[in-house]
């Protein structure tokens, strides 16, 4: 029932192509109608200071949807670890050991994680959901719900190495550059990453195959703390601060960004190229749109028409048998289809 | 015929049988899908193993695969005792023991080169993944796989883009692709047609002359009954019936297996 | 190891009695106040009250018991539920759910004799009604906030008719945004041409979002001379908007809120001009002063306004140690 490879078919195997061709589109549209804004530079630059947050939780769970699951759990990640970073230079002027123990903790808080959803059982929406509960609370404590304020940061080389300018250009998008196309490889060419996709598939045919679940998703949990974690070091040292509520209004635009980006809800499929061009849409869209004079109050709906016709655009492309696919790969997770069954 | 027996060991050489189950139990909770089962099959052996719908038999070849620990009961492979913790589908690959699942084996989103290889990838450097390998490779085997009629398939193909006979030529082709010693087919022609079917069996013969056992699962009795050295029926988790090739006709064979599940009708609440 | 237990046993029975026996010469021994702190535990716009209100009731020996309802209005009225159900002394509430809402309710409790008070977000017409059994109000008048802010910035940044500015709020929201709204009316009233954007729930929360809006905005607009704002985090934040956009500390006139840290910063530097100061720890401190005094001497309610003045780059020297320590 195969169709032969048309230059339609071969042009969607092209990673992220769609997507992609939508941001340009977006960015061409806005320097036709707010020149001033898009053909300078300058706001290219301050996306590139402001993204890479977004962009590294998103290539971090981009891989965890993978394999099934989901993380609520990140803008904790992102608190508690921005508090440890903040505690150690502020208090005890130990940048470097705050950059390690941030990172610990972050996957400290991810092997929790997936002890709750591998181990124990619990569905990873629910356990991630609690856990956010649990390390927001405690670094209010821990912070005693103070902010601090680290305004003599930049003069430190940790500062220079993570969030520094070259030119005008930030560092840190460097930074999250290398996140994503390590996360690519991960995915596309390691073990690790196959396994991950045929969990998030039918986590039947990955037992059968030889892939032990288990295993596999806590280390995609530990990975999306260390990652959290490490955004937030990125956040923590640019803003100069530590908020003790930062991370909070992360939650949904990364989720956006993962799903703008053409990775399945259900799992099985994911695309890290994706993931970073839906971050930089989700970035620009506010932007752009103040820029282009509308008024602010039409951006939620221009960001909820974007993301609905990016998800309809996946689903279109991939071809006429979507529906009873879907069917069928919803009861394959539900563990419904015939075969897997003792 | 190349010898089999030449790469081996000599110890490895002396077994007499590929597998054995000895007193094997499975329990699911409350179901005991299998109680005080006795299994073997010979090195250079078909055996059909036939029973109704819930008999036990998918678990009894999930415990052989790697997939399932038995509750109780030992497993013998090359006769030598395994240890059930450290038993898995990848060592039963490694034990060279391959299976051809009814059903779900492959990720339906996933290309076909992807699913030929995955738990046993080709790692370049790093540990990296030689795509471009495992890609070459897949595209040989289609033009040689059962079940691949329509144009257009390629290693890039997604699973989900094939239809039912395609995807058990796939896992056929993987089982063959690496070589096993012991084959497990379960149910491996039920999308297929006849000319496929004919395959199929070609394939099950062609492992007996290649001196490798075989162990075939079959709902169809013509089937099974012309290719097995011996048939082996499992009734509501036990072994009921051992009959050798050529001791029962079919017409014989598929009277028992009314009855039988005659039987299970009466028998059940 | 007995003689050592006897020992500490009678070293704490001792401590017990001294204790008690200060307890009791205070003013507010005896007294129970549930206090809606505002926000949720140790944010910016909610711990300076926090403390406030802790210091007052370790002063005067008064029992505490903190409220935190994330400026959720229908939390609050639950919230003053339970403190009914419990039958304090004194309740202390904010103005966010309405006159309206909390009519009844307060009626219920002052017919018990509990002492109702208010800050933060007023209730006028409860507080006229009620006034005489010691229903007072310590905090801003929203809308006056916004204006006094605004006025700084014309007299600081000498605006002038006709320039252009940028409201960005949340007037969208029915109490928050009347402090946006008193800004923007009173720019308006001076003659400026002023623009507004609605703030975002993403930015609300995690206000670094804003930088790049604001500085979409900046670009597109060159001749912009003032940005007003009333987000307490998001004023924080203008300061590198205006650098990411290339402009000069004094550029822009900017007006704000609060005193968090980046602000702090954005003062010293000279990218803002002005901040409204709150007194948050005056708005926890005198609803305990008013429980006390008309608990036990039946004093009427006192309306305070605790958002008097503003902060500049002048003023905020002094008032660093004080912020470090959470109590401005």
């Amino acid at each position: 029932m195969a169709t032969p490879e048309s230059l339609r078919a071969r042009l969607l195997r092209i990673e992220g192509l769609p997507i992609n061709a939508v941001l340009l589109i977006l960015v061409a549209v806005f320097m036709l109608v707010a020149p001033e804004v898009f053909l300078s530079y300058r706001i290219y630059m301050s996306f590139l200071a402001n993204v890479p947050p977004l962009l590294v939780l998103a290539a971090g769970l981009t891989l965890l949807i993978a394999a099934g699951e989901i993380d609520l759990s990140f803008p904790s990640i992102v608190a508690l670890s921005g508090w440890v970073l903040g505690y150690c230079i502020h208090d005890l002027h130990a940048p470097w050991l705050g950059l390690v123990l941030a990172l610990a903790a972050g996957a400290l808080v991810g092997f929790l994680n997936g002890v709750l959803v591998a181990r124990v059982g619990i569905p990873s929406i629910i356990a991630t959901l609690a856990t956010q509960f649990l390390w927001g609370g405690l670094t209010t404590v821990l912070s005693q719900g103070l902010s601090y304020s680290l305004s003599d940061v930049d003069e430190l080389f940790v500062w220079t190495l993570f969030v520094g300018r070259i030119g005008p250009l930030p560092v840190q998008c460097l930074w999250a550059l290398g996140v994503a196309i390590c996360l690519w490889f991960v995915l596309n060419r390691r073990r690790f990453g196959e396994h991950l996709l045929f969990i998030g598939d039918n986590v039947k045919v990955a037992e059968i195959v030889g892939v032990n679940p288990k295993r596999e998703k806590t280390r995609a949990f530990v990975l999306m703390g260390v990652l959290a974690a490490f955004a937030s070091v990125l956040l923590t040292l640019e803003n100069q601060n530590f908020f003790n509520t930062q991370g909070g209004g992360y939650l949904l635009e990364v989720m956006a960004a993962v799903f703008i980006g053409g990775t399945s809800v259900f799992g099985g499929k994911a695309s890290v190229v994706g993931t970073v061009a839906g971050s930089f849409i989700i970035v620009m869209v506010e932007a752009g749109i103040v820029a282009t004079g509308l008024q602010g109050f039409w951006v939620r709906a221009v960001v909820g028409v974007v993301f609905l016709a990016a998800v309809v655009g996946h689903l279109f492309i991939q071809g006429p048998q979507k529906a009873t696919t879907r069917r069928r790969l919803l009861h394959g997770k539900l563990g419904l289809n015939k075969g897997g069954e003792p | 015929m190349p010898d089999s027996t030449a790469v081996l060991t000599r110890d490895e050489a002396a077994f007499r049988h590929i597998v054995r189950l000895e007193r094997v139990d499975m329990t699911f909770g409350r179901v005991q899908s299998l109680s005080q089962v006795d299994f073997e099959v010979g090195r250079n052996e078909i055996v059909g193993l036939i029973g109704d719908n819930g008999a036990g038999k998918s678990t009894l070849i999930k415990i052989i695969s790697g997939v399932l620990r038995p509750t109780a009961g030992t497993v013998w492979v090359r006769d030598k005792r395994v240890d059930p913790s450290s038993y898995s589908v990848r060592l039963a690959h490694d034990l060279r023991i391959e299976t051809v699942h009814q059903g779900l084996s492959l990720g339906e989103q996933q290309p076909l080169w992807r699913n030929l290889f995955v738990g046993r990838q080709i790692v370049g450097r790093f540990g990296f993944i030689d795509v471009k390998q495992e890609k070459a490779i897949a595209n040989q085997l289609l033009r040689q796989a059962i079940g691949f009629r329509s144009q257009g398939i390629t290693a890039d193909s997604t699973v989900r883009d094939l239809s039912g006979g395609e995807r058990q030529g796939i896992a056929i082709a993987r089982a063959m692709h690496f070589e096993a010693d012991l084959i497990v087919l379960d149910e491996p022609t039920t999308a297929l047609a006849v000319n496929e079917v004919r395959k199929v069996l070609a394939f099950v013969e062609g492992v007996k002359t290649g001196g490798r056992a075989c162990i075939y699962i079959e709902h169809n009795l013509a089937h099974v009954h012309e290719v097995a050295d011996r048939l082996v029926i499992l009734d509501r988790g036990r072994v009921v019936r051992n009959l050798k090739k050529g001791e029962v006709s079919l017409a014989e064979l598929t009277n028992q297996m009314i009855a039988l599940h005659e039987g299970n009708a009466d028998g059940h609440a | 190891m007995k003689r050592l237990l006897s020992i500490a046993a009678s070293g704490a029975l001792a401590l017990t009695a001294s204790t008690t026996v200060h307890a009791e010469d205070k003013l507010g021994a005896g007294i129970t106040m549930y206090f809606q702190m505002g926000g949720n535990p140790g944010d910016g716009a909610t711990l300076p009250r926090t403390n406030g209100a802790r210091a007052a009731a370790a002063a005067f020996g008064l029992s505490l018991k903190e409220q935190y309802s994330g400026w959720q209005p229908e939390t609050m009225l639950s919230q003053f539920r339970e403190a009914l159900a419990a039958s304090p002394g004194c309740i202390e509430i904010m103005g966010h759910p309405g006159s309206d809402a909390f009519a009844s309710l307060v009626a219920d409790a002052e017919k018990r004799n509990i002492i109702i008070t208010s800050g933060n977000s007023p209730l006028t017409k409860l507080k006229d009604q009620y006034s005489a059994s010691g229903f007072g109000y310590a905090g801003v008048d929203l809308y006056e906030g916004g204006k006094l802010t605004a006025q700084k910035m014309i007299e600081y940044g000498g605006l002038k008719k006709g320039d252009q500015a940028l409201e960005y709020g949340l007037r969208a929201q029915a109490e928050r945004g009347k402090s946006d709204q008193g800004l923007y009316d009173t720019l308006v009233a001076a003659g400026l041409k002023v623009d507004y954007i609605e703030i975002s729930p993403e930015v609300d929360h995690d206000s670094s979002l804003a930088v790049p809006i604001i500085t979409a905005y900046l670009l597109k607009h060159p001749n912009l001379k003032a940005i007003g704002t009333q987000h307490g985090n998001v004023t924080a934040f203008i300061g590198k908007a205006l650098k990411d956009a290339g402009r000069k500390p004094g550029e822009v006139t900017v007006g704000g809120i609060d005193l968090s840290p980046s602000t702090i910063d954005g003062l010293k530097k000279g990218y803002i001009s002005v901040s409204l100061d709150q007194q948050l720890y005056l708005q926890g401190f005198l609803p305990v002063v008013q429980c006390v005094l008309s608990k036990k001497y039946g004093l009427t309610g006192l309306t305070i306004n605790t958002g008097a003045g503003v902060v500049t780059p002048k003023s905020i020297g002094a008032l660093v140690p004080l912020i470090d320590k959470g109590i401005r």
